[in-house]
């Protein structure tokens, strides 16, 4: 198909997701503002400032409110979009759970931030994943293309009859909020065939439409309530499929495709150089920037590395993550985040990896490696030292499951 | 090709008063750099404090014959380990440039690399801005944009060709990172009002810019060490860090680059009424043993309280930061040659500084 109307412009991470919602002509947005989110809502207003957008933007008085009022939009049939950052995000912790269950398909963007204290306001994957057990969508983006991509397909798949579930895109602080790249916009026209407007049928609250979304209800409901989002989150992956897939059909591209960068089709995972991989990293987000070039590095001595990057961690890719990995020697999980007192005291995603392995014949050893916390750098010369710890630990019996990496005071 | 082929400009402003015009500068040299076949990406170093008041920040533009994909893993960075150019917005930051990471206050040419060049926006006589520059152990390029510094606030943009005449500079040292002819090229497609303003800002830069060589050795001695941050089993748990001892201030995080104007003393005026050492938020005056209040201009973000509070006219009197070389304390110059320093005190205070903030009623 041909696209007249595309055009290459800069933007960071948060501008990227802020041009989609305009993009996906959003009805109601919520701002309270928190670094590294804050520049969605800069860039959404100036948007609809500039007359590109036509949006009700409402300033609420916390994070806590800001997600009661895209909730509330949502159920009465508005498209949405929501946004913030590390603590933020836990202040608004039960309006985001009751936004999950009464199946509000609100997109929200999480710059990963740090939990305070102590104050930090770079990258940590805690905050997005305290909602990873109660039944949102979230995704992980690695540039700003894939940010802008993700954000439309978010809506799609959200908004999807079958699905109804909202979706936390998730973004590094800093080093993808902040930090900017072209990006390919496409014509605007051609969104519209991609983006069907959002219907909720018979679920819309309207005088119209007479229902009323969660009434109290025990022990009598809650347990087939939860059954049926669980359906819902499985019902997701057939979604999120199709969704890639008319993207590319409509676009012509691959979801996260810029004219230098190359996406694999797969929805769910970023392989790279895994056919012939001993080794293999696995990771979300930017993190994978660094890996790749580490893994070059590593491959001209003769080192067989690979990366497995994790794009879509609710629902997780389980298959993927066997499909990929069964054959490697060892699997290194980086973990932008901690799950202190969890088994072998690894971190969250390790454990995910491990226990989506368990059914293989013959499993790869899992090692969990911690790092790059608060904003901390995980840069190229630590990957390639992850490398070398997993060939290290290739043909040894395992004697060690977690690492920190480049803690002070620990060897490193 | 690899990471070492990658060139790095790196932008030193002031937070919110230079944070837009920073970005825009940035932006517009990853356009020049792909338009001239390059991969070319920005980010601001996260750890600065952008968003208050004069912080000292840093945007930085990465520029290579390497795929992008590259590019961005490279600089997946806070900061880079190495710059090619420098363009210091605001000349008061070769005094030092703290931002809010805890890294001390660092030379204004920390990372700049062999042959690299460092572009001023100054009015200074480029003699002394030499007296004013970090030395460095190699031979690099310093360039004088002639031209006030540039301040707005965090959403307005001041448009005023400061950015058009700092590419116009970036082009004349380093053409191999974007030449004029491209930064000509990317003003005429990107801008469509006040072309002609634009261009001839960007000939002037380019024509105008003063150049001088800088020698190993030559210019001033800026001591640095980056500080040694504890290991975790040294650390205090808990989140807790011990308290600066009465009467002592914080080494590792002083923050008096930040100030853009400083409170000037008349002693001869002061009543000893005690209301600036009380006020001051950073607790920046030292009692004399005569009763006076010392100032300890390191330590001072030049919030303007003091100036506010004091009752006597013409005794705090907040000045323009570029009129003052260094962090030399007042009372001491006071006290060796009163004289004197009534000629210092009315040399400093002889130009009322156009604020972006409005601080205080003290004049």
């Amino acid at each position: 198909m041909t696209q007249v109307a595309e055009k290459e412009i800069l933007l960071n991470g948060t501008q990227a997701v802020a041009y989609a919602a305009m993009y996906a002509d959003v009805d109601v947005t919520a701002a309270y503002p928190i670094r590294p989110y804050t520049e969605v809502m800069d860039t959404i207003s100036k948007l609809i400032a500039d007359g590109q957008l036509d949006a009700e933007f409402i300033i609420a008085e916390g994070e806590h409110g800001q997600f009661e009022i895209v909730k509330h939009a949502s159920l009465v049939g508005a498209r949405t979009l929501v946004g913030t950052s590390g603590v933020g995000w836990l202040y608004a912790m039960e309006a985001i759970v009751v936004t999950a269950t009464d199946r509000a398909p609100v997109v929200a963007v999480i710059g990963n931030r740090a939990l305070d204290d102590p104050g930090a306001y770079g990258v940590e994957h805690n905050d997005a994943l305290m909602v990873r057990d109660v039944g949102w969508l979230l995704v992980w983006v690695d540039t700003a293309q894939e940010a802008f991509d993700t954000a439309l397909l978010a809506y799609r798949i959200g908004e999807d009859p079958r699905v109804l579930i909202p979706v936390g895109v998730s973004m590094d602080g800093g080093f993808l909020t902040h930090s900017e790249q072209i990006v390919r916009l496409p014509d605007r026209e051609l969104v519209k065939s991609f983006l069907p407007p959002y219907d909720r049928g018979k679920l819309r609250v309207h005088p119209d439409n007479p229902i009323s979304v969660a009434p109290q209800v025990n022990e009598d409901w809650v347990t087939e309530i939860r059954r049926q989002h669980d359906e819902g989150m499985e019902r997701a992956r057939e979604v999120i499929k199709e969704a890639y897939e008319s993207f590319k059909k409509t676009f012509g591209r691959y979801p996260g495709t810029t004219r230098d960068i190359t996406m694999p089709e797969n929805p769910f995972v970023e392989p790279y150089m895994v056919e012939d991989a001993d080794v293999i990293l696995v990771g979300m987000g930017t993190v994978s920037k660094p890996m790749k070039v580490a893994i070059k590095n590593m491959r001209e001595k003769g080192v067989k590395a690979g990366m497995l990057r994790i794009r879509w961690f609710r629902p997780f890719p389980a298959e993927d993550v066997m499909k990929y990995l069964a054959n490697a020697k060892v699997v290194c999980v980086v973990d932008r985040d901690y799950s202190l007192g969890s088994p072998f005291r690894g971190g969250v995603v390790y454990h995910e990896v491990r226990s989506s392995l368990y059914d293989l014949d013959e499993r790869p050893k899992v090692l969990s490696f911690i790092g790059g916390l608060g904003g901390r750098e995980i840069t190229i010369q630590d990957v390639e030292k992850i490398i070398k710890i997993g060939v290290e630990q290739r043909d040894t019996p395992l004697t060690r499951h977690t690492y920190w990496v480049n803690v002070r005071g620990d060897p490193w | 090709m690899g990471e070492e082929d990658v060139k790095y400009v790196e932008i030193t402003y002031r937070g919110i008063f230079q944070k837009r015009l920073a970005k825009y500068v940035a932006e517009g040299l990853v356009y020049m750099a792909r338009d001239m076949g390059k991969s070319a990406v920005s980010f601001g170093r996260y750890g600065d404090s952008p968003e208050r008041n004069g912080v000292p920040a840093k945007y930085y533009v990465a520029v290579g014959n390497v795929s992008e994909e590259d590019l961005i893993g490279y600089s997946t960075r806070v900061e880079p380990e190495y710059v090619d150019v420098i363009a210091v917005l605001d000349d008061t930051l070769l005094k030092g440039v703290e931002s809010w990471a805890w890294q001390g206050v660092q030379p204004i040419n920390l990372k700049l690399r062999k042959d690299g060049a460092m572009i001023v926006t100054s009015r200074k006589p480029m003699e002394e801005m030499v007296k004013l520059t970090p030395s460095k152990d190699f031979q690099w390029t310093l360039g004088k944009l002639n031209w006030d510094r540039s301040f707005s606030g965090l959403w307005a943009f001041n448009d005023d060709t400061t950015m058009e005449r700092v590419w116009g500079a970036i082009a004349k040292v380093r053409p191999d990172i974007v030449d004029i002819q491209h930064v000509v090229s990317y003003v005429k497609s990107h801008k469509k009002d006040k072309l002609n303003e634009r261009l001839k800002a960007v000939e002037e830069a380019y024509e105008g810019l003063v150049i001088k060589t800088m020698n190993p050795g030559e210019g001033v001695e800026f001591k640095y060490a980056p500080p040694r941050l504890l290991t975790w089993q040294e650390m205090m748990e808990g989140t807790a860090i011990p308290a600066v001892p009465r009467g002592g201030r914080n080494e590792q995080f002083k923050r008096g680059t930040t100030k853009t104007e400083r409170p000037t003393v008349d002693f001869d005026a002061c009543i000893k009424c005690d209301l600036c050492w009380v006020y001051c938020p950073d607790e920046c005056f030292d009692k004399t043993p005569d009763g006076y209040y010392d100032i300890a201009y390191d330590y001072c973000v030049g919030c303007g309280i003091c100036a506010e509070v004091c009752p006597v006219k013409n005794c705090i009197v907040m000045v323009d930061e570029k009129r003052l070389p260094d962090y030399t304390r007042p009372y001491g110059m006071w006290k060796a040659n009163k004289v004197e320093y009534k000629k210092w005190l009315q040399n400093a205070r002889a130009e009322v500084r156009e604020r972006p903030i409005v601080p205080g009623l003290g004049r």
